[in-house]
């Protein structure tokens, strides 16, 4: 029998995605994309079957809006899993979500340097 | 008396008389030799009686001599199988973890926003986890260890765990009423001994039937109790198991059958080394087996663990996504720097509701006053708040 200095260290994650899912269907992105921010609805009482991830989401929701995707990556989880325990705090209606904010719109150049151009000059 | 001495009948009587007398002795005499014999004979007998049991005793100290020959041939064979074993479910044991990371590492950084292509990540991780499951079982009759965490975990997350290296993990409910965490290097061998319950549960109860994992505080430290709604075991079953579970030795690998069973000896094997208790002689309320494990207080540590922000960690993952999970827009944070490798690790408070003072300080412009570079930070950030505020669709924000 090998010594317990020996024992080599598990490094894997504990808690496998699937499990945390239940085995579920995965929701697709159109309801609430990598950059849709998501806040607590106010005065919403925590589930009583709420998991340790379920509880992570309601800590980090409850201070303001945040992006699905800063939401999965403070929760270590793949976007995905993190997105469909969302979508369920959000079918609950636990969770307010809104869209990004739209993308500038591309402007000509020559505006642009303009710009540019008169706040080098302000400087 | 002439006439008796001629009477003839005296003589034939004399004649008769001395053969008589004559017959007598050559009886005796026979009869003298016959003992002589037999009591030779039985002389002879002894001796051979004597031989006998001296051959015998022989033959049985050469047997018993044979067998304790054999048991050491065999127990040298099964101890040198077994280190082989031991030695090949190592590498097979850090290959299963190491594909388990590279398996989490790819859902979480690199294609995680895919449901469909996340879902087959989630299958490959589920064989995988079965597949460590079978080396560490194998590992742990061998004699050989399963690995240690690094923290301890909760028993709830340990219990997750094991739901999650079986093949119907679906169909496991688990209820805990407690809030304590089990000890790093009991993590593992808890996790598999559930699992390997969880399997006989789940393979002898009707598909679709739920089985479930209540976990309650006892007074000498924390049950996990699993119950599951099959036919139960019989007698004969729960004879083998209690002996399987309550062995304190080493157990033969040989002697489980082919295909091997191994559930109850693995369990037996790591609650003897660690100390803790498996028993499955009670009927669960469904009518199937329920199987306690109790974990003493020495395996359970009250520092339930935190549940970490995950480390973000660079990877070589450059794939033209991973750009995708750069900031999703322009953020205080990214202005002023704070990126670290490929996600943004930015706090709470800065992200949603920006404070432009922290942010000054933290900034470093040497070229600028910090006043400037205040009012600029500021308004930045005020702007993309603002900016996020003007498309609320829910409920309103007083700035």
């Amino acid at each position: 029998m090998s010594g317990p200095g020996e024992d080599a260290l598990v490094s894997s994650e504990l808690v496998r995605s699937y499990v945390i899912t239940g085995g579920r269907q995965l929701p697709d992105d159109d309801e609430l994309s990598l950059h849709t921010l998501v806040t607590l609805a106010p005065d919403r009482q925590m589930p009583l079957s709420a998991g340790p991830e379920v509880r992570a989401i309601w800590e980090l929701c409850s201070g303001g809006y945040l992006a699905v995707v800063e939401v999965a990556a403070h929760l270590g989880l793949p976007v995905g899993v993190a997105r469909l325990l969302l979508t369920d705090l959000a079918e609950q209606g636990h969770l307010l979500r809104r869209a990004a904010p739209p993308r500038a719109k591309p402007q000509e150049r020559a505006v642009i340097e303009k710009v540019l151009h008169g706040l080098l000059k302000a400087l | 008396m002439t006439s008796l001495i001629e009477d003839p009948l005296l003589w034939i009587l004399l004649g008769v008389l001395v053969t008589a007398i004559l017959a007598v002795l050559r009886a005796r005499r026979t009869n003298m030799a016959l003992r002589r014999q037999s009591a030779e004979l039985r002389a002879n007998r002894d001796g051979l009686d004597a031989e006998r049991l001296r051959l015998h005793a022989q033959y049985e100290s050469l047997r018993a001599e044979h067998e304790r020959a054999l048991a050491e041939v065999r127990a040298a064979a099964e101890s040198e199988t077994k280190d082989v074993l031991r030695a090949w479910m190592r590498t097979l044991q850090v290959l299963a973890d190491e594909q388990q990371r590279s398996i989490s590492d790819l859902a979480r950084l690199k294609y995680g926003n895919d449901p469909k292509i996340l879902a087959d990540f989630m299958t490959i991780d589920h064989t995988n986890s079965q597949f460590g499951r079978r080396a560490q079982g194998i590992a742990a009759l061998c004699g050989g260890w399963l690995g240690r965490r690094e923290s301890a975990a909760s028993v709830y997350d340990v219990a997750r765990s094991a739901q999650g290296r079986i093949r119907h993990f679906d169909r496991v409910r688990i209820h805990s009423q407690v809030n304590v965490a089990v000890t790093s290097t009991a993590v593992e061998p808890v996790a598999v001994v559930l699992a390997e319950l969880l399997d006989n549960a789940t393979n002898y109860s009707a598909p679709g039937t739920p089985v479930e994992i209540n976990i309650q505080s006892v007074p000498t430290g924390v049950c996990l109790i699993i119950d599951d709604a099959g036919l139960g075991i019989s007698q004969e079953e729960k004879d083998r198991a209690a002996a399987l579970l309550n062995t304190q030795g080493p157990v033969s690998i040989t002697s489980l059958g082919s295909p091997p069973r191994v559930g109850f000896a693995v369990a037996g094997v790591l609650a003897a080394r660690y100390g803790f208790k498996v028993s499955v002689d009670s009927v669960s309320p469904y009518g199937g087996v329920r199987a306690v494990i109790l974990l003493p207080e020495s395996l359970l540590t009250h520092e339930v663990p935190q549940p970490q922000p995950a480390e973000i960690t660079t990877h070589d993952f450059d794939g033209p996504e991973s750009a995708s999970y750069a900031a999703p827009g322009p953020s205080p944070v990214t202005i002023v720097g704070k990126t670290a490798g490929g996600l943004p690790k930015r706090r709470r408070a800065v992200a949603v509701v920006p404070q432009p003072e922290p942010s000054v300080s933290d900034a470093p412009e040497p070229e600028q006053s910090s006043e400037v570079t205040a009012s600029r930070l500021g308004a930045f950030a005020r702007g993309t708040f603002l900016g996020r505020d003007t498309s609320i669709t829910e409920g309103s924000q007083e700035q």
